[in-house]
């Protein structure tokens, strides 16, 4: 775009007339002491908690220990900036972050400073980011599905529209693959169902975060995406702002009516970090070094997604929270916090992980709280017993082992339980739509797989969709609508197996 | 100093003050522990020194300050509870709860250039107007302010210097 000189000293004129040149008074404070991103300063008598201080040099921090004769902060920037004597002003804000559907497609800091070198963000609107979650009144239950794409998550372990589902697991377990996988699907649903999705990277490495960005713009899912980033090498003060912010942001779109999807990737690291800073503000130390206020740092953001009732736009925020266990370890402290807050878990065990299975789910511990009622009823006829079945098969084949004698009804119950836990596996990167999701469950859970071998239950998979793709899409397309399971559908459900077993050639 | 010495002089320093009932006294006793801490100022080292035992030390304060009692006292009780390097501290607080009793706000004026004896009363009549004490003030010359007059009292920064104005409006011209 071509700069007008007279433009810009309109803009200039414009700015210099409406500035504001009256005398500033501010009350203020000095630093005694600055250090490990912890400034103490005297003065600031009456300084409110949580409120924003400026400390010159475009440091901005935030007052959280009140003290009987100086305030503790966090700075928001570098700490060799501040020195000590410098002058603390107060500001009489909280902190903020601007929202708007400029944000879209946008890789942000927490302070909402783009990072992406796509030039300032356009927003009309600051949200604060601490607030208090909407109340009973106005709320809904949950009882949309989103889908995620992943079969073995939609069929058992669903997941509703304004649920908090933790994602829990050690490194390299396939946690963020499963929050991104959700992203990408979110392509295959049509624009008025969509989730405008934000994913919040808390203290992960820029080259990961790069990755993520680059996965999801690859896959066109930075359209609807906005990517909060507080990495590694950030202040603790940006981690533990991180969730807050990407919240923030989503609720705006939230109170607009429209569906939310919010993945905080991870929160163990965001625990982390606000342990740093209650230690070097010296608070006090209680259970593995955290302050006692963990979880309340956690509920309270949690608690912030929700269905929103009709009269307030029906719309929802749904918190796909990550956790990282350190060897399965799910009895650690903020584990345990984040499980009991949430509703449902999906674990990941990196056993699994090793012996093939992907998405390497743990079926027996997994658990959707509130997501069975928001459910598809296509999805909930086909794979309602799915989870037990899979959980007692996985007992069965642990006692199949020992190399007794098994009766028919578990040798059939074991070889069904191969097939499906074969069935289940799917690349990353490739989230299916519901009705293709319909159709395999269908074939494994009906029998279809029976007569196959468990090596060729992939590729049969593979071959049904791309047959199912180029010939049946007419079927695919009911099936992507149908609300019910009725006998109509159905039908054309077996003729499509049917057909296809014709053309399935065994190995 | 840490956090916790500077509540401990604060609290030394409330101390000496309320054993002054009268305002008159209070003044008194705080000059005569101004003017003990000038006198003591070159021995501060042997003072903090643990090769000195605190028997001497009393010795040496009791007869240094044989017109202060109350301030020797004070000083004794300092040595005893091995606070004697927070002086200085208490200090600066006895003067400033003197000041409250008094009903005194201290300020720092600073301008580009010198101001006037009548500029000066002014200030101060304003600034007493607005926090309804006195207020002493302190006059201090800036060149880099250009003009206007940065004021700091209270606990209040009052800025109405060109360099501030400029400030500003570059930051809202660059935003």
């Amino acid at each position: 775009m071509a700069i007008r000189p007279e433009e810009i000293t309109s803009i200039i004129k414009e700015k210099i007339e409406k500035f504001d040149s009256s005398i500033d008074v501010s009350e203020v404070g000095t630093v005694i002491q600055v250090g490990d991103g912890i400034a103490r300063v005297y003065g600031l008598n009456n300084v409110k908690a949580s409120e924003l201080v400026d400390f010159g040099h475009g440091v901005k921090g935030m007052a959280l220990n009140l003290e009987y004769d100086n305030v503790g902060c966090v700075l928001m920037g570098p700490d060799h900036l501040v020195q000590e004597g410098d002058v603390v002003k107060r500001t009489g804000e909280v902190i903020s972050i601007p929202v708007g559907a400029g944000m879209i497609g946008r890789v942000v800091d927490p302070l909402g400073n783009p990072l992406d070198g796509k030039g300032a963000i356009k927003t009309d609107k600051n949200m604060p980011l601490d607030i208090v979650a909407p109340g009973i009144i106005d709320r809904q239950p949950v009882k949309q599905p989103l889908q995620t794409g992943l079969k073995a998550i939609d069929a058992m372990v669903p997941i509703g529209k304004g649920q908090r589902e933790l994602i829990i697991g050690d490194r390299q377990t396939g946690k963020t693959a499963i929050a991104i996988d959700t992203i990408i699907n979110q392509k295959n649903i049509p624009e008025n169902e969509r989730c405008i999705c934000i994913y919040v990277a808390v203290g992960q490495k820029q080259s990961t975060v790069a990755q993520v960005v680059k996965t999801l713009s690859d896959f066109g899912a930075m359209e609807y995406t906005i990517v909060v980033s507080a990495t590694a090498s950030d202040p603790a003060s940006l981690l533990y702002i991180a969730p807050y912010a990407g919240c923030a942001i989503g609720e705006y779109f939230m109170w607009q009516g429209k569906d939310v999807l919010i993945v905080y990737d991870d929160l163990s690291k965001h625990a982390q970090a606000y342990r740093q800073m209650s230690l070097l503000l010296r608070r006090p130390p209680g259970r593995e070094a955290y302050p006692g206020d963990v979880f309340y740092l956690h509920s309270r953001l949690l608690e912030r997604a929700c269905k929103l009732s009709k009269e307030n736009g029906g719309g929802s925020l749904t918190a796909l929270p990550i956790i990282e266990t350190q060897a399965n370890d799910v009895s650690a402290y903020i584990p345990t916090n984040v499980i009991s807050i949430t509703d449902g878990q999906i674990y990941l065990e990196s056993s699994l992980f090793l012996s093939g299975i992907k998405p390497a789910i743990n079926v027996g511990l997994s658990v959707s709280r509130v997501g069975g009622s928001a459910q598809r009823k296509t999805v909930r006829k086909i794979a309602g017993t799915l989870r037990i079945d899979l959980s007692q098969y996985q007992e069965l084949a642990g006692f199949a082992q020992f190399g007794s004698e098994l009766d028919k009804e578990s040798q059939r119950q074991i070889a069904r339980g191969k097939r499906m836990t074969e069935l289940l596996k799917q690349n990353q990167y490739a989230p299916l739509k519901v009705g293709e999701e319909v159709l395999v469950l269908y074939a494994g859970t009906h029998g279809y797989l029976d007569e196959i071998e468990v090596t060729d239950v992939l590729r049969y998979e593979k071959e049904l969709l791309a047959y199912a793709r180029a010939q049946k899409q007419d079927v695919l397309d009911v099936l992507n609508q149908a609300s019910e399971l009725n006998k109509e559908v159905e039908e054309k459900i077996t003729s499509v197996l049917d057909a296809f077993k014709t053309v399935f050639k065994p190995a | 100093m840490n956090s916790s010495q500077r509540m401990a002089a604060k609290r030394y320093a409330l101390a000496y003050d309320e054993t002054s009932p009268s305002l008159a006294q209070a003044q008194a006793r705080a000059q005569e522990l101004f003017s003990a801490v000038q006198i003591l100022a070159g021995v501060s080292v042997p003072m903090q020194s643990p090769r000195i035992s605190s028997v001497h030390k009393k010795l040496i304060i009791n007869e240094t300050l044989r017109d202060w009692p109350h301030a020797a006292a004070f000083i004794n009780v300092l040595i005893d509870a091995k606070r004697y390097h927070l002086l200085p501290e208490i200090c600066k607080w006895v003067d400033q709860l003197l000041d409250d009793r008094r009903g005194i706000s201290r300020a720092v004026v600073t301008s580009a250039k010198g101001l006037s004896q009548a500029q000066q009363e002014a200030a101060r009549k304003a600034l007493s107007a607005r926090y309804g004490k006195t207020v002493e003030a302190v006059f201090k010359t800036d060149p880099a302010l250009l003009g206007g007059l940065k004021i700091t009292c209270n606990g209040e920064l009052i800025d109405g210097s060109i360099a501030h104005r400029l400030e500003k409006l570059q930051e809202e011209i660059t935003k």
